[in-house]
């Protein structure tokens, strides 16, 4: 046995060729090893198809349960409606149309059946019965229930009629039919819609691969959509420059929408929107109750300046609850202007001084957005002598303490407004939490009576008259400060063309949306 | 008595996951926001929000919800969503994939960048080498993932087209999530590396191991690195373990559709059922991961066995 004679060799590692070579062939084998893994384990590559970007995923595909703003757009694909709404959100005819026999008796007729279900069975008045009879079943705890306990009893005279009979004289209860329609023998056999919806809508159900993707196809044509979830906004926007979805809508911020405008691959359309932003105060409160305080508020923001500096002028002020194309919104309320010095005043009129400013806590959610616009309003509002305490709580502890009451300012934004009678959800003194949305605890006799007069008049002529007068008053009284209505924005490569924006941001336009050829552009 | 040393292990982990199962289960009902809220909106009646409640079984006592949840438990049923109406058991089948896939890659980004770099570090301790080496451990470890992934989607993605964006269609999405994942890996276990090896490099063994005439490259891998190891897999166990927990911001950067961003949806929605599934498989494997990092440190250091941890 010999000692090994000490090397001679440089002391430091992989010196030699043939070390070299070792570890390349180490390193091969381990990447091959890891390439058979990965690609076992990965999916294949998109295919050809119109991709479409979404923040969050549709979270109930079944339209008796969907509640989500993504699942209702989502629904409105895949199913169809007895009624719609036009741009006027007046109840117009989409699956029927109507005729009142009673204040408590409607007739709807369906349309010739131009839209099958997609299992290739035809939607009668049978479907539409059991899809809203499955809805009025509290055993089935669907959370449309409470808009529709109007109706008393449905019955089915024939195929293409069904009548509706109702608890009291209702003249906006055609406006309540907007839920998609479901086959009554998949009803019954209890089939899970929410993984596999089969409507009668523009679009059917082809797979959804996972929770982030969805496939549909317009039947249209057989063409196929990818919805597809990419809740990070800057990686969305990146996604759509490097082409890897064609088309997004809304949920960016203003900065990024900006950016993306400057992109000659890509091109921006919009249209105005009818979500209402605002501020909402307690009436519990000592300091938020006064109205001098409120108006104080309202005219110490400089609401033009935010739309235009922090929006990009993606919004307009808003005046009332109800956009004023509404059928039943105001339209000759007087703007609230930005007016520093008044607000001063007013401050000073309820008792408050710079040794005594007025002293608020505001709450809001921890989107960052939102922070950064709260940010804004505490600066605009501490030039006027209003020292704003911000806080920011994850959603549910901030939603749960906006029910509670919990709260002396909060902003917040009201979505898919379709019907006046938000009215009476939102500023009746019957609706306090837990019994509506009346979460200031605005108390007003006289914003009672117009919500229900308007709520008891027999028809729309007298609802608008009662609503417009009810508009003027919470303007006085300012329960909140409106704030803008945001617009809605489409974002799409260029070669994406006809698709048309609606007011409510749904997605209808996909129906007709298609790509140019290359030469086109 | 190495038996006696896995049962008391494994008792140990199974202790600390009913322990989990328990605080995440009340802690949740703690919480503010109530999913019927959040499913029904305020528009909804007492009497509809009561129907809901029962139907969902939110108006039993807690201990008997409690009860009842250890009973399905028990038979390996982890509840519908709220939310999609789908068996839990599902969402996270779907979902564990995914997450296995990622983290095992960032693992490997992690080891093939962390041993290199902390081996050179060492072996050219205080030369420009380990001054460059600890530079680009600093910065693993000092970028945050979110700003990270779209740095690496910007260059890889967008400017030399090599990568997708995101999401999970083939196997080069998988290169840019695993990047971001395992570069802070690699910084953390790449000084670990460094010191450990720091350590043993001047041990006798060492000496002897260069004086048999033993090349260097083979004195620092077979016997400096193999026991500089030790520290290291531990920290790898437990690193591994939150890599297949989910890693929340990555995933949600790369719209990856794994278990972290999974549980931060069922989180938003108030979906106890789902958070408390996805917990459990959380722990489970993050405790299964620790056992076996004990175990593996016991094959290889007996004096673990006998209680001496050194």
């Amino acid at each position: 046995m010999f000692n090994r004679i000490p090397s001679i060799r440089p002391e430091t590692p992989f010196t030699s060729i043939r070390e070299i070579v070792k570890a390349v062939i180490i390193l091969k084998r381990l990447c091959a090893f890891l390439l058979i893994v990965l690609v076992a384990a990965c999916t294949g590559p998109a295919s050809d198809a119109f991709r479409f970007g979404l923040a969050g995923a549709p979270a109930n595909l079944d339209p008796r349960f969907a509640t989500d703003a993504t699942s209702a757009r989502i629904n409105r694909l895949l199913y169809d409606r007895l009624v719609d709404f036009n741009d006027t959100f007046e109840p117009v005819p989409a699956l029927a149309d109507w005729e009142q026999l009673s204040p408590t008796h409607y007739r709807f007729h369906l349309k010739t059946n131009e839209h099958p279900f997609h299992d290739g069975t035809m939607l009668t008045a049978h479907d539409v019965k059991a899809t809203y009879d499955f809805i009025l079943n509290a055993d089935n705890a669907s959370p449309h229930r409470a808009s529709l306990t109007v109706i008393n009893r449905i019955a089915v005279p024939n195929e293409t009629s069904l009548d509706f009979f109702l608890h009291y004289p209702e003249p906006l209860f055609p406006g309540y039919l907007v839920i998609g329609i479901v086959p009554a023998h998949l009803i019954a056999a209890n089939h899970p819609l929410h993984e596999r919806p089969i409507g009668s809508g523009p679009f059917s159900f082809l797979a959804r691969p996972d929770e982030t993707r969805l496939h549909l196809l317009r039947i249209r044509d057989q063409r196929r959509f990818e919805f597809i979830t990419v809740p990070d906004p800057t990686v969305r926007a990146l996604k759509l420059m490097a082409g890897e979805i064609d088309m997004l809508q809304n949920d960016l911020p203003p900065e990024l929408i900006g950016y993306l405008e400057n992109d000659s691959r890509l091109k921006v359309l919009r249209t105005s929107g009818t979500n209402f932003s605002y501020l909402g105060f307690s009436f519990d409160d000592a300091v938020t109750r006064q109205a001098y305080v409120r108006r104080a508020i309202a005219h110490a923001i400089n609401r033009r300046e935010i739309i235009q500096y922090v929006l990009d002028g993606a919004a307009r002020p808003a005046q009332s609850l109800l956009p004023p194309e509404h059928w039943a919104g105001a339209q000759d309320l007087d703007p609230i202007t930005y007016d520093p010095e008044k607000a001063r005043t007013l401050l000073h009129q309820a008792g408050y001084s710079r040794d005594d400013p007025v002293r608020i806590v505001y709450k809001t959610s921890s989107d960052p957005f939102r922070i950064r616009l709260a940010t804004i309003l505490q600066h605009q509002l501490k030039s006027v002598g209003i020292d704003v305490d911000l806080r920011s709580y994850d959603w549910g502890t901030f939603y749960g303490d906006i029910k509670a009451g919990r709260f002396q300012m909060y902003s917040l934004a009201w979505v898919g407004i379709h019907t006046p009678d938000i009215f009476d959800y939102v500023f009746h003194s019957r609706s306090i939490p837990p019994n509506g949305a009346n979460r200031g605890r605005f108390r007003s006799t006289q914003a009672d009576a117009f919500i229900d007069r308007a709520r008891a008049a027999p028809n729309l002529e007298t609802k608008q008259e009662s609503y417009l007068q009810l508009q003027h008053h919470l303007a006085d009284a300012l329960p909140y400060v409106p704030l803008w209505y945001e617009d809605h924005i489409f974002i799409a490569r260029r070669e994406i063309e006809g698709f048309t924006m609606a007011r409510d941001g749904n997605y209808d336009g996909l129906t007709h949306v298609r790509r140019s050829p290359p030469d086109a552009l | 008595m190495f038996i006696r040393f896995l049962i008391s292990r494994v008792l140990t982990a199974l202790a600390v996951v009913f322990g989990v199962v328990c605080l995440v289960f009340f802690l949740l009902h703690l919480v503010p926001g109530d999913p019927v809220e959040v499913m029904l909106g305020e528009s909804a009646r007492p009497a509809d929000r009561a129907a809901l409640q029962q139907a969902l079984g939110l108006d039993l006592p807690l201990h008997v919800q409690f009860g009842h949840y250890l009973a399905n438990l028990s038979q390996f049923d982890l509840g519908t969503s709220f939310y999609s109406k789908r068996p839990i058991r599902d969402l996270l089948l779907e979902r564990l994939p995914a997450t296995v896939e990622l983290g095992m890659a960032a693992l490997l980004v992690a080891l093939l960048l962390a041993i290199p770099l902390g081996i050179l570090a060492a072996v050219k301790k205080e030369t420009a080498w380990d001054i460059g080496a600890t530079g680009v451990a600093l910065f693993g470890v000092s970028i945050p993932n979110f700003w990270m992934g779209p740095m690496l989607i910007l260059v890889g993605a967008l400017w030399l087209g090599w990568f997708p964006v995101s999401g999970r269609e083939g196997i080069a999405s998988l290169v840019l999530p695993a990047l971001t994942l395992g570069t802070a890996l690699a910084a953390i276990l790449s000084r670990m590396i460094r010191s450990a090896l720091l350590e043993v490099l001047n041990e006798d063994f060492m000496r002897t191991a260069r004086g048999k005439g033993l090349a260097e490259r083979t004195v620092i891998l077979r016997h400096g690195l193999r026991n500089a190891l030790l520290p290291v897999i531990t920290l790898v166990g437990l690193q591994l373990g939150a890599l297949l927990s989910g890693a929340v911001i990555t995933e949600t950067v790369f719209s990856w559709p794994g278990i972290g961003s999974l549980v931060v949806e069922a989180i938003h929605r108030r979906d106890y059922p789902v958070v408390q599934a996805t917990v459990l498989c959380i722990s489970v494997s993050y405790v299964a991961l620790n056992v076996l990092t004990d175990l593996a440190y016991a094959r290889i250091d007996p004096r673990v066995r006998l209680g001496s941890r050194p």
